[in-house]
């Protein structure tokens, strides 16, 4: 099984690189790729079985969207196939429809949700993040991003429990087509919540998934989700 | 009215920080405050000394700035700094208030400001630095600083178009800022330790600014830091104006070559790090005017501040003190390598949460997935206990880390933590902490004394 990687020279922030490492390793025999810009991703042609886009600089989303240019027709495609490809941190902004800044400039995206973000290059939003997974799966994480996102009502990934989630006033947090998944919530997300992560190992056909350090994992999970559900919890940094 | 408001502001936070004084209070930052709030315009309006220095960048810049402070009040000057105080806007005001006369008059010969790279706008906006050291541009709070490239361009922003910075050579973040601006650059030759391939998780310049190609590093130290190319345009590093060469950690000494001649140095630390920061000093006193003979003598009563790294002997053991800043990938990177390469074996106590953050929600932890924890996984490690509100985070990257799970203990008490230590005589106890609980990490100091010296005794 491969776990793609994407252009990680430019996408390695906020710890976003060991989501894909930390999946690959609780797969036995799991090859981690990692592609360059310039190169086509190995997801488009179904080559890899999972691909991660990890957080990146701001000047780093206009090379990846125009990577992502080249290779539209190919993208729609794995998206139809449910190659699972998860976009994290400000990765998911490449795939909305503009990123407009306090100044007023506009910057064109890939254009393939009806959202776009509202960039404040100078106030950093920062909190904690609960939320649900479906019905039963507890989400951790955290938000520190300059964009808050609006736009049209899309599928979401999340429902918020606490925490903003695609911007302060709706409980909806990130995206999801088939398997194709975006959200703002960092962590790393794999790595903090160990539920979720059995089920994305589902998806990949691991049956009775056994997660790498799994007793560790769930230990620092079960803490964090019982401070996170503390009403005087503050939420916002 | 612009003058006679800031006069008056000028006198009444100068009563308010006699008063605070009286009272028994430091008063190192809110009379810079109040002087902000009620005339924002306030430093513009102070002469400035002869000269003016600052000093930013992501790390080093307190130990840059005492250097500094240090050398250059030793040669006889009287320095304005804000040494004891805050390194953003208020804590500047103050330092101003502090060294200037009633009307407003310079009274030092020099300045030596340490300034928050987040701030730098709000200050060089009245406060135009003759020389700018940038000391490096690396991640640091991600929920403040976001990425380096985000901070550089901050500081692009910033930096006033006649002032001339002094910049590591081997920082293409960092040295790449304000291009119009004159400068000269600070680097260290090739050392013994030097890779090409990175081996750190954080690598911030891969690709060229220019083209986008990857870079290929003639020699890398940690991280970013390093010489590069582009094979494909031919974007390079610069070379250093000022260079560090023939480093020798073992006799503690390095030449320092720059087109005025060479000085020989005593290094104040065997770190790469702390070398790269010694080099930045000595750039900025040469472009001062002092020559090498005077600033190295000066700097043979230079130490590294003790409340960042410090040893001592107690029972059988060498108990370690290693700052590693909260919440800041790097530093934690740069101390476990620092530490894990030195020879002997060791046991740790890693107790870098922010305790500020779980006070009032909970720490961000994403940065333990940016830092090292790789680098502790070594035979000589014998064992690392984890403690404090995020010891179980700790446990879980150790393990990732591939650190054996049997030689971590975990407990939430950092008084607790000195007893789960083993004391095997002639091995190093090292206590990594953060910078938000001294008092903390002062009584973790004393209990580990204290229970290496019991166990000598039995």
């Amino acid at each position: 099984m491969k776990i793609e990687l994407l252009y990680p020279e430019v996408c390695c922030l906020y710890g976003d690189l060991m989501n894909a490492e930390y999946l690959s390793r609780c797969i036995d025999g799991a090859e981690l790729v990692k592609t360059p810009l310039g190169e086509k991703p190995l997801f488009l042609s179904g080559d890899a079985d999972a691909a991660f886009l990890c957080s990146m600089p701001e000047h780093a989303q206009l090379l990846v969207r125009d990577e992502f240019r080249r290779f539209s027709a190919d993208l729609d495609s794995a998206i139809a196939r449910g190659t699972l490809f998860i976009a994290t941190g400000n990765a998911p902004e490449v795939f909305y429809e503009y990123i407009e800044d306090t100044d007023g400039t506009r910057t064109e995206m890939l254009g393939m949700f009806p959202l776009h973000a509202k960039r404040d290059l100078i106030n950093r939003y920062n909190s904690l993040y609960l939320g649900k997974f479906g019905d039963d799966i507890d989400i951790v994480g955290f938000k520190s991003q300059f964009c808050h996102i609006y736009g049209e009502k899309v599928e979401p990934l999340f429902h918020t429990v606490r925490g903003a989630g695609l911007n302060p006033d709706v409980m909806d947090e990130g995206f999801r087509v088939n398997n194709f998944m975006g959200t703002a919530v960092l962590g790393p997300l794999a790595v903090l919540n160990p539920p979720f992560t059995r089920y994305l190992l589902g998806l990949l056909g691991i049956e009775e998934p056994k997660l790498f350090c799994e007793k560790a994992a769930l230990d620092a999970y079960d803490l964090r989700l019982r401070e996170f559900s503390e009403p005087d919890r503050g939420f916002s940094y | 009215m612009g003058k006679l408001r800031f006069l008056l502001v000028l006198w009444f936070t100068k009563c308010t920080r006699a008063f605070m004084r009286l009272v028994g209070r430091n008063a190192t930052y809110l009379p810079g405050s109040l002087a902000l709030r009620f005339c924002p315009g306030f430093m513009g309006y102070m002469e400035m000394p002869k000269t003016v220095i600052a000093v930013t960048g992501s790390d080093g810049k307190t130990t840059t700035s005492n250097m500094l402070i240090d050398i250059l009040t030793r040669r006889g000057l009287r320095v304005m700094n804000n040494q004891l105080g805050s390194n953003v806007p208020a804590g500047i005001a103050t330092s101003f208030i502090q060294s200037c006369s009633l009307t407003g008059k310079a009274k030092a010969d020099a300045a030596v400001l340490e300034v928050d790279e987040r701030s730098s706008h709000r200050i060089f906006d009245h406060v135009t630095p003759d020389i700018l050291c940038i000391t490096n541009l690396f991640r640091d709070s991600l929920m403040r600083n976001a990425h380096p490239q985000y901070i550089a361009d901050f500081i692009e922003r910033a930096v006033p178009k006649s002032t001339r910075l002094v910049v590591c050579a081997d920082d293409l973040i960092s040295n790449r800022i304000a291009p119009d601006n004159p400068r000269v650059y600070f680097g260290i030759g090739p050392l013994p330790t030097d890779v090409t391939e990175c081996i750190n998780r954080i690598n911030d310049m891969q690709i060229c600014p220019v083209c986008h190609a990857q870079l290929i590093y003639d020699y890398r130290r940690y991280h970013h830091i390093g010489h590069a190319h582009c094979p494909k345009c031919g974007f390079a590093s610069p070379e250093a104006d000022y260079l560090a060469h023939d480093v020798d950690t073992a006799a503690m000494t390095m030449t320092v070559t720059d087109k005025g001649g060479s000085g020989q140095y005593r290094l104040v630390s065997d770190s790469v790090f702390n070398i790269y920061t010694m080099t930045a000093a000595i750039a900025v006193l040469r472009e001062f005017g002092m020559d090498h003979e005077e600033i190295s003598e000066a700097f043979t009563h230079v130490s590294v501040v003790s409340t960042r790294y410090d040893e001592e002997d107690a029972g059988n053991v060498r108990i370690i003190m290693q700052m590693s800043k909260d919440k800041n990938s790097l530093a934690g990177s740069r101390a476990f390598d620092y530490i894990s390469s030195k020879p002997g074996d060791k046991e740790l106590i890693l107790m870098m949460n922010c305790l500020h953050d779980q006070q009032s929600w909970s720490e961000n932890i994403s940065w333990l997935y940016d830092c090292d924890f790789e680098f502790l996984n070594k035979p000589n490690i014998k064992r690392i206990v984890c403690t404090g509100p995020r010891a179980k985070d700790y446990v879980l990257r150790l393990q990732i880390a591939g650190f054996p799970a049997e030689r971590i203990l975990c407990t939430e008490k950092e008084l607790d933590a000195p007893s789960l230590l083993e004391y095997t005589p002639g091995e190093s106890v090292v206590v990594f902490y953060g910078t938000d609980a001294l008092d903390l990490v002062a009584a973790v100091r004393e209990e580990t004394r204290n229970q290496a010296e019991k166990r000598a005794a039995i």
